[in-house]
């Protein structure tokens, strides 16, 4: 991104004003709030007037402390909430991009005319708001609703969905018999929850969330994908396609490796998406049955706007915040691992060039 | 490029972010200050500017806005004070918002669970003890609304849980009404008698709110009369649960979640209960959507330890930041008078929680008298801050009585609760 | 947050850096000389996709159908797309018994003018980032993209304190302000114009234009596509908003759409479950974005095609 010219000085005026409106809405309405949000986490503020007045005190990691240790019902709220999230996002990011992933091969197979039809389909529920899918969610999967009427005529009998809080680990595991956990498991506990319960599993009345989440996302991600994969050189396929690789190798070795950065952004958008869920909590379930579908975005605003406990609301969203951060880390440093792949690919590579970065390339000139 | 360059970069956002703690826990100093210790109110401390009241309220639907709506206005009208009425779609978070906004509305519903964590801060003018019917509440809606002593808000109505029975099933059954239960024992016969292969005796929702009755009945508390030690497991309360759990057990009972519904009164609405322990609330669900029911009212059995019931209110709060509490004192008083309490009860259904207007509202109601009649002994919900989510968590348990030990489970109940008393 | 992407990454897709690349072209998924097998392929193909679509699609014409249901029709028969009896009370309540129309309008409202507003100042701030040379530039664009990764959770809380400060707690700019801006939308156009020919602009600026003129007049004509793909996005996620409407209005005469539905679906059990009500709304709520979404849809999937076009 070498510039070409000296810019002349009356850019730096002109430059500072044209981005000063964007500076403006997102210092007042981002920074700053950042920066309240972080003093009301380390104080006793409790709703009433001003966070900055004389009688609020500054109490240090308390806010965080309770969350995080002490064995109060905070804790395990918070527990119970992160518990909860962690498998929804356990669930819903593999599969969403899985099943995105999918979506566009089938879709990039078929021929021009139907793809436009299929890709219209399967990209149109990424459209509708939280809000209206949920609230459609929560008639499809009620009790005597349309997904249990379809599972009758299958001669099932479907759960009650939205009403259900049984793990579907534990029930899976009830299937063999074992209802309740051993004792190595339901004695300890890591945030107020017992093991036990830590390894119950999304709940029913969550997995239809989990649902919900992989029907409105995939169709988002299966663009990416199809622009991705119209964008491989068919130059290193036809290469494998002489060595005799069948589709589904040609699949795994060449298509798949090449289509890394997406499959980052994807599992990277996905992780943040999915440990953000709250539209759709505080429009169909606030967290009930039995809480298993609290989250901890739901929790924060609960405690805060709910409970008066704004100290402890900060808390729980910074602490989200944490995690969101470490976990995109982590699995950036996971995925940069495999470089056999890459090794093979270039076998096949006419070209020898990085074809890693072939989707990037144009964007980076 | 730019796909590559945000991750760099997001690890710089977090270390501004974390320089950023610092930086505002150092800026924002370490005032100290005594929280605003609350007794009562005084009359003539009130603030009285000649401004405008915004009444907010959590409605329960159209009627009741109607009602309080028209209410207001014609004490307007006749006051000369002007107010205006918005019914919340979150109740609690827009109070939330208007508290730390510092421009709260002046009249507002609250739950008796909300009421101690706005009165710790300090949002809530206590003037329960200027009100001038303050005598004619209920002495235990009156305790519902007093934290540390201090009576702060006038109870707006009230509703309690009752027997409810499906008159046909009774008949069918061969049952008469010498035959409505009054005692545990009588409730296990005609349970047993009324369940058959199309529905069950009793539907229960699995919650505190109504299997508390039970405990209570027992004997069970839930603190001690200090107040400062929760006494949830007691065994008492351990033999309500128990009691509950024999009628899982024996299939006479169910809980409304394994039936597949909602709460009691759909398992009751839709046939699959005869009984159910549900408040009068289930008087308007009935109405409008199981219009083909027939059913009566009893006051729930006795226990051991005699009848109980549990009691569920609001009130009506007083903004302490408000800058015209003398005339919010007055509307209030307007609205709990005895006429606008028949008025209200007659519109959407609840109890008057004022004792002058029993009378006349027993004639006017006199299928659901059992209701009103069970104050005598009725209690409410715990209401120390944080108690609903104590609450909560108990009732994530209860679906799991008919196989869990009630010891156990009250064992969490009391660890919460006690956790509750001593951080205060 | 209007569904669990965020708003920013549908246009990652449709980045015109890398969408077109006339140098590269499409796989060539079908050789001749396999015949039989590959038609067999086929079929089970489009059969695959067929009844996916079928699973995609299903829900919402369930939505549609079952809006002018009764409900113990909707109780009932929960599958069936032809209600037994036809009745439009559903629409009637919401028209004329409810604030239904004041939810459309409040979005309307809002939609328009967030739309309005990201288009200027995302296209302002992103031709300033890839084209002016000014200090302090790389600074904001390392801000910006920390900003970017700040969950919009953490903000609800203190949002609605600095609007109250500012005074503009329930009011129209409470609900609009924060919105105006999108570091998203920001990248698009910085994007964009990063990828298009130096050339005009110099031509211009030798002959003396200003630079507002320059990006007025000359650059962002050219910036259309971009520029629709910032409307698509902009209208759809200020629609389909809800936790800055929660946090920044209390007055009924405020509420939007998706914070009045979403009001609606929690209501409590005992006014029944109402859901001929409750989707009739969902699918009114729907049609904005999809008729949005039908006309830009070339826009918005041609990326694909594009490697393919000539």
């Amino acid at each position: 991104m070498t510039r070409a010219r000296r810019a002349p000085r009356r850019e730096g005026l002109a430059g500072w004003l044209f981005v000063s409106p964007t500076l403006v809405v997102l210092g007042l309405f981002l920074l700053i709030p950042v920066l309240m949000a972080l003093w009301v986490s380390f104080s006793d503020w409790s709703g009433n007037g001003s966070p900055f007045s004389a009688g609020v005190n500054f109490i240090g990691t308390k806010n965080y402390q309770q969350l995080l240790s002490g064995g109060s019902l905070a804790e395990t709220n918070f527990g119970v909430s992160i518990r909860n999230n962690a498998w929804y996002v356990v669930f819903v990011v593999p599969i969403q991009t899985a099943v995105s992933l999918f979506l566009a091969v089938l879709v990039n197979r078929s021929i021009r005319r139907g793809r436009g039809f299929f890709r219209t389909a399967f990209y149109f529920p990424s459209v509708t708001s939280s809000v209206a899918i949920t609230v459609l969610w929560l008639f499809l999967f009620s009790t005597t609703g349309a997904v249990n009427k379809a599972l009758s005529y299958l001669g099932l009998h479907g759960p009650n969905w939205f009403n259900d809080p049984d793990g579907i680990v534990h029930l899976f595991l009830g299937l063999f018999g074992l209802k309740t956990g051993p004792t190595a498991l339901t004695q300890h506990t890591a945030l107020g929850v017992s093991w036990w319960d830590w390894f119950a599993g999304p709940s029913v009345a969550m997995s239809a969330f989990i649902l919900m989440a992989i029907f409105t996302t995939s169709g988002t991600f299966m663009l990416l994908f199809l622009a991705a994969l119209q964008n491989l050189g068919g130059d290193v396929t036809e290469a494998a396609m002489m060595d005799g690789a069948n589709g589904w190798q040609r699949f795994w070795r060449v298509t798949l490796p090449q289509l890394r950065p997406t499959l980052f952004t994807v599992l990277t958008l996905g992780l943040i998406g999915t440990w953000q869920i709250f539209d759709q909590i505080y429009t169909g379930t606030k967290g009930a049955p039995q809480n298993t579908t609290l989250t901890p975005s739901y929790l924060s605003y609960q405690s805060a706007f709910g409970n008066q406990q704004w100290g402890q609301g900060a808390a729980i969203a910074f602490i989200l915040f944490v995690i969101i951060v470490v976990l995109t880390i982590v699995q950036r440093a996971v995925l940069r691992e495999h470089k056999v792949s890459r090794r093979r690919l270039r076998a096949y590579d006419p070209a020898l060039h990085g074809p890693t970065t072939a989707p990037q390339k144009e964007a980076v000139r | 490029m730019q796909r590559r360059t945000p991750f760099r970069l997001l690890a710089l956002g977090a270390v501004v972010t974390a320089t950023a703690v610092g930086l505002t826990a150092c800026g924002s100093g370490f005032s100290s200050s005594t929280s605003g210790s609350s007794t009562g109110a005084s009359a003539g401390a009130l603030t009285h500017q000649n401004t405008a009241l915004s009444v907010l309220i959590g409605s329960s639907g159209p009627a009741e806005t109607k009602a309080v709506t028209d209410a207001v206005s014609s004490w307007s009208k006749s006051s000369g004070t002007k107010a205006s009425v918005t019914p919340a779609s979150d109740l609690d978070q827009q109070l939330a918002q208007g508290f730390a906004s510092g421009k709260p509305a002046d009249v507002f519903y609250v739950a008796s669970g909300a009421v101690a964590g706005l009165a710790k801060n300090g949002s809530l003018l206590p003037y329960g003890n200027l009100l001038k019917n303050k005598s004619d509440f209920y002495p235990t809606l009156v305790k519902s609304f007093t934290v540390n002593d201090t009576f702060y808000c006038a109870p707006k109505d009230f509703s309690t849980l009752g027997l409810v029975i499906n008159t046909d099933m009774w008949k069918q059954a061969g049952l008469t009404d010498s035959d409505i239960p009054t005692t545990w024992a009588e409730l296990k016969t005609v349970a047993a008698k009324l369940t058959t292969s199309d529905h069950v005796g009793l539907a229960v929702s699995p919650q505190y709110e109504r299997l508390g009755a039970f405990m209570q009945e027992a004997g069970g508390s839930v603190t001690n009369a200090a107040g400062t030690d929760a006494t949830l497991d007691s065994s008492a309360n351990a033999k309500g649960l128990s009691y509950v759990q024999d009628l899982l057990k024996s299939g006479d009972a169910k809980f409304s979640t394994d039936q597949g519904t909602g709460w009691g009164g759909e398992s009751f609405g839709k046939g699959l209960a005869a009984m159910t322990v549900e408040g009068n609330w289930i008087t308007g669900a009935l109405q409008t959507d199981y219009p083909g029911i027939h059913y009566k009212v009893a006051e729930l059995p006795a226990g051991p330890a005699g009848k109980s019931t549990m009691q569920f209110t609001n009130c009506w709060g007083i903004a302490k930041a408000s800058p015209n509490q003398a005339a919010a004192l007055k509307l209030v008083e307007q609205l709990t008078s005895t006429q606008q309490q028949l008025s209200f009860s007659k519109s959407f259904g609840v109890l008057p929680s004022v004792q002058s207007a029993a009378t006349t509202w027993k004639q006017q109601n006199p299928a659901l008298v059992p209701f009103l009649d069970s104050v005598k002994f009725a209690k409410g919900v715990p209401n120390q801050v944080g108690a609903a989510d104590v609450i909560t968590a108990f009732d994530a348990q209860l679906p799991s009585l008919a196989t869990a030990d009630p010891k156990t489970l009250l064992g969490t109940f009391q660890k919460n609760f006690q956790a509750l008393l001593t951080s205060k | 947050m209007s569904t669990l992407v965020p708003p920013g990454d549908v246009d990652a897709v449709v980045l015109p850096g890398t969408t077109t690349d006339p140098s590269r072209h499409a796989p060539t998924p079908k050789r001749a000389g396999r015949g039989g097998r590959l038609i067999a392929g086929s079929v089970v193909l489009y059969l695959v996709l067929i009844i996916i679509a079928v699973i995609y699609i299903f829900p919402f014409l369930i939505n549609v159908a079952t809006a002018f249901k009764t409900e113990p029709d909707a109780a009932v028969d929960p599958l069936s797309l032809l209600p037994q009896n036809w009745t439009t009370a559903a629409f009637h309540t919401l028209f004329l018994n409810s604030d239904f129309p004041v939810w459309i309008k409040n979005s309307a409202i809002v939609a328009v003018f967030v739309t309005v507003g990201r288009v200027f100042f995302d296209s302002l701030a992103g031709y300033a980032l890839a084209r002016l040379d000014f200090r302090g530039r790389n600074v904001i664009f390392a801000g910006l993209v920390a900003v970017m990764a700040v969950p919009s959770v953490v903000l609800m809380i203190p949002k609605f304190l600095v609007l109250n400060q500012l005074g503009m707690y329930d009011s129209y700019p409470g609900m609009i302000v924060p919105l105006l801006v999108d570091a998203a939308g920001v990248f698009i156009m910085k994007n964009f114009f990063e990828s298009i020919p130096k050339s005009v602009e110099e031509q211009a600026s030798i002959d003396g234009a200003g630079t507002f003129r320059i990006f007025w007049s000359i650059v962002l004509p050219m910036a259309r596509p971009a520029l629709v793909t910032i409307i698509i996005l902009s209208f759809q996620g200020s629609w389909n908003e809800l936790s800055q409407f929660i946090i920044s209005t209390q007055n009924p005469a405020l509420t939007t759409l998706t914070k009045g539905v979403a009001g609606l679906a929690s209501g409590s059990l005992s006014q029944g479950t109402q859901y001929p009500l409750k989707l009739a709304a969902a699918a009114i709520m729907t049609i904005p974005v999809a008729v949005m979404f039908f006309v830009f849809q070339k826009r918005i999937m041609n990326t694909s095609d594009g490697a393919v076009k000539e």
